[in-house]
């Protein structure tokens, strides 16, 4: 599995998050277009309106320092599946933005993110 | 630092901003327009598009209103505001609702007559105008499926000019860069665009100068008067931080939107424009439209239930997206936080508000398939596919509003009008209370979310308090 590589952002727990979570559930997505995506998860949390941006964050920091121990892909397999009040909302914002651009982007993506031949 | 004179500073440069600086440099005031974001030339990004959401609205478009559910919504921030960026279509208000404002919040001189005569001289001014030619499929679908069901239903006009005969896909949007802001340029009015208040500077009951900022330059505005026209969210938070809270931000209210996705035989998807039928059988609790279905936004109403759905969005050509909204009784709130920069806004919705959304999804299945929906995707989280009446049922067991992706593009009354003081924020005419010269002109001052596209309501009362001030400086 390809990893973020962009410098300034790969240190960002958004990003981390955004990236294994696109991996996960867009498994062929090549990995030049799940950087794009990731780009523009990240982008659009760094724009977001003050309170919901400190929110994300952190969300974000917890999820990353708690899946640092307990393992990233269990962390995130967890509070995708639980209806967490507000946790459950990152991973379907980090999910809703980077589909929508896969999609908008490269209308022709298949279900599970390869390109179409 | 940079320093700019006017007589009237309009703050915001949308539906009432607009207007308001047309109607105000006619009657020859100075005016001077602040707008926080880019003046973007129609063509430049396509409708709908994120490049659009980027460029054209605040945040990207990711805006929330906190809550169980939390509540989506949007809000332009270019010159013209929403007008730019939302479907175009136009609604007058319902002589009820006027009639109900009138006598619920003591509203003076609000007479139906008045306000529909301004309407129609917004409608010539902004080709309001029904499509001449050919629709697109998803409007057809939602005609269809309506007759099929006896259900009320009809086109809604929206601020195009056309060419003759021409399809939907081919007007031109009549915006407020394209009518109501050349006109206030034509009387001598000035914009600023990119550049953000930050502040309004008050002695006592008197606002006697604004804050911006341009490019992190600072730059002083000095004014007789101010008219605060950001839409529902910005302008009850600018009011905030000068000062002003009585009533301003305690009741934002809204149409709460829930969505589907139906696929059907044929490619049906246009990705620039939205139906312009709506159903309004059970109006006005409940209608149903169309909304925008690029395939980006297709992928992004299939996530709640990717698993089950996800398989449709190689088929988004034979997909739309529409939408069931309510009106709703539950009310928000738009509350600014010292040191921070945007404000906080929550929205609680009511059980019946809840009820009604799960009714009006189900209905709007049925519409889909007496349209011939080979498949409905409803969007909340652990819906079914829905393919026969059937499946309706299922659907309607297992939803719950708090599972769903609500959101909302008609936002309003954070600063309502009327001459009851103990329900409002301004007087009849938009004066803000306990100020002599900040005036509110925009969606703000609707007093309750008229249950049809408020546009059009927005525009009549910001000429009408636009008119009533130039008297009034006349006299």
């Amino acid at each position: 599995m390809s990893q973020p590589n962009e410098p300034g952002i790969a240190s960002s727990a958004v990003t981390r998050f955004a990236h294994d979570l696109l991996a996960a559930e867009l498994p062929a997505l090549p990995p030049d277009r799940r950087a794009d995506a990731v780009g523009f998860v990240v982008r659009r949390v760094e724009s977001l309106p003050s309170i919901m941006r400190f929110g994300v964050s952190t969300i974000g920091l917890s999820v990353d320092a708690v899946g640092a121990l307990v393992g990233r892909g269990r962390m995130r397999g967890m509070i995708t599946r639980l209806p967490l009040p507000l946790l459950a909302e990152y991973p379907r914002l980090v999910r809703s933005l980077g589909f929508a651009y896969v999609w908008e982007t490269w209308p022709d993506t298949l279900v599970d993110g390869g390109a179409a031949s | 630092m940079t320093h700019h004179d006017c007589d009237v500073l309009v703050v915001g440069s949308g539906a009432g901003g607009a207007t308001t600086a047309a109607i105000l440099a006619e009657a020859g005031h100075d005016v001077l327009i602040l707008e926080e974001g880019p003046w973007v030339e129609q063509g430049e990004v396509r409708p709908f598009s994120l490049a659009q959401m980027d460029k054209q609205y605040r945040a990207g478009g990711v805006t929330v209103a906190l809550g169980l559910p939390s509540i989506a919504y949007t809000e332009g921030r270019c010159a013209g505001g929403g007008t730019e960026v939302n479907s175009g279509l136009y609604w007058r208000p319902p002589e009820e609702t006027i009639e109900r404002w009138r006598s619920r919040y003591s509203i003076q001189d609000f007479r139906t007559d008045d306000l529909l005569s301004i309407c129609e001289e917004v409608e010539e001014e902004l080709s309001v105008q029904k499509v001449p030619g050919e629709h697109t499929p998803s409007s057809q679908i939602m005609r269809r499926g309506a007759d099929r069901l006896g259900w009320k239903n009809d086109e809604i006009p929206r601020w195009m000019a056309y060419p003759e005969g021409a399809g939907a896909t081919e007007g031109t949007r009549q915006s407020m860069t394209k009518t109501y802001l050349p006109r206030a340029f034509a009387a001598g009015a000035r914009i600023l665009c990119e550049h953000r208040l930050d502040a309004i500077v008050r002695t006592g009951r008197r606002a006697v100068g604004a804050e911006a900022s341009h490019d992190g330059e600072s730059v002083t505005i000095s004014f007789r008067d101010i008219v605060v026209c950001g839409g529902a969210i910005q302008t009850p938070a600018i009011l905030q931080r000068a000062g002003f809270r009585h009533r301003i931000g305690r009741t934002l209210a809204v149409h709460p939107t829930v969505k589907l996705s139906a696929r059907f035989e044929n490619e049906v998807n246009t990705p620039d424009d939205v139906s312009v039928y709506q159903v309004k059988e059970f109006s006005p609790n409940i209608s149903f439209g169309g909304s925008a279905s690029h395939p980006g936004l297709v992928a992004l109403a299939l996530t709640d239930n990717w698993r089950d759905f996800g398989r449709a969005v190689t088929s988004w050509p034979e997909l739309a997206i529409y939408y069931a909204a309510i009106t709703s009784e539950g009310r928000g709130i738009v509350q600014t936080i010292p040191g921070v920069r945007d404000p906080l806004v929550t929205y609680r919705l009511t059980k019946r508000d809840r009820d009604l959304l799960g009714q009006g999804l189900a209905r709007l299945a049925m519409v889909m398939l007496e349209a011939d929906a080979e498949e409905v995707y409803p969007s909340f989280k652990g819906a079914p596919v829905v393919r026969n009446r059937a499946d309706i049922s299922t659907m309607a067991s297992s939803f719950a509003a708090s599972k769903a992706s609500v959101m909302t593009v008609h936002l309003c009354s954070t600063a309502p009008m009327g001459d009851d003081e103990k329900r409002c924020a301004t007087d009849s005419h938009g004066l803000v209370h306990g100020s002599d010269n900040v005036y509110v002109n925009d969606a703000a001052l609707l007093p309750e979310a008229p249950g049809v596209n408020p546009q059009a309501s927005v525009m009549a009362v910001a000429i009408r308090n636009a008119r009533r001030y130039c008297d009034e400086r006349a006299g």
